[in-house]
């Protein structure tokens, strides 16, 4: 099954979530190639929402001028926002959020103000209460932004 | 000038943090394609809890989601980045790699500690690798993530 999220930016008004109705189903079934979608904008304000919301408040995500000096063409968005997106991304499948064990990625592209950012993501194993997810993050040029994002989960259910 | 073998082991913290409930709301505006605060957004946290905040269980204290380890547990990674000691040149480091594993989740009135180590200070071609493993505590001495966070910079 395919399941899409696409969030709006949005500084004016709430945009919708559509939340999953896997989120409310009492068992879930996680099946070997199963795929799942979480967009992203990042409008203007998302470096400095992120920044008062994590602590990191780093020059070069808030001030246009440090950007285009470290060689962007203005802020660059917190690796750690784009690397929420894909933790969020792994949980809108998961449905728990508990179930997530381990996550990893690499920053391979900066992102900016701007991007759109599309995580599709594949159930690649299931063992048991255990899966696999791997992850692809794409700009709107289809560059990739991570590379080698892996998830790892155990299926609540089979959890003590 | 080039990231030293000899820092390796070296290690930050511990950092104690509060995990408030407004803190873990903000950061799920923030990400959550919303705006963080109690000022100019449109619409109370609690009208429109993202679903992955609702995580399906409806007593006790709000469950953080996972991605709240990057407010609580980057201190050390941040701290070793800028340590003069080390002498990173911030301007040319990124962000270049990232892994959580996820242990003990964190609900709001949590008490985080977390300290870290590092764990790899290898030069390789004209990059600098600086890698931090963290772990966090909660209050009851629980682990709750351990996060290896990894800066590059280019030479």
């Amino acid at each position: 099954m395919t399941r899409r999220v696409v969030v709006p930016a949005c500084t004016a008004a709430a945009p919708r979530v559509k939340a999953s109705a896997r989120e409310r189903e009492p068992m879930r079934r996680f099946t070997v190639g199963d795929t799942f979608e979480w967009v992203r904008e990042v409008d203007p304000y998302r470096p400095v929402y992120y920044a008062g919301a994590s602590g990191d408040y780093n020059p070069i995500h808030i001030d246009q001028v440090v950007g285009r000096a470290a060689g962007y063409d203005g802020v660059i968005l917190q690796g750690m926002c784009t690397f929420s997106w894909l933790t969020d991304a792994c949980v809108s499948y998961l449905g728990d959020p508990t179930s997530l064990k381990r996550l990893r990625a690499r920053f391979t592209k900066p992102v900016q103000v701007g991007d759109v950012i599309r995580f599709q993501g594949r159930c690649v194993a299931v063992d048991g209460p255990r899966i696999r997810l791997e992850i692809e993050a794409t700009n709107q040029a289809g560059e990739e932004v991570l590379k080698g994002a892996v998830a790892d989960a155990v299926a609540a259910e089979a959890r003590s | 000038m080039s990231v030293d073998r000899r820092h390796l082991g070296r290690r930050y913290g511990p950092y104690r943090f509060e995990a408030g409930r407004e803190s873990i709301l903000d950061f799920a505006a923030a990400t959550g394609g919303r705006v963080p605060g109690r000022v100019f957004q449109n619409a109370p946290p609690a009208a429109s809890p993202p679903p992955h905040l609702a995580g399906g269980d409806g007593a006790g204290p709000l469950l953080a989601p996972p991605s709240y380890a990057a407010v609580f547990a980057i201190q050390p990674f941040a701290t070793a980045c800028a340590d003069p000691e080390i002498g990173l040149n911030v301007l040319r480091l990124v962000h270049g790699e990232q892994a959580f594993e996820f242990h003990e989740p964190v609900r709001a009135g949590d008490t985080l500690v977390t300290t870290g180590t590092i764990t790899r200070a290898q030069e390789r071609g004209n990059l600098d690798f600086l890698e931090v493993t963290t772990e966090t505590v909660n209050q009851h001495g629980r682990l709750v993530v351990r996060g290896v966070w990894t800066a590059i910079v280019r030479n």
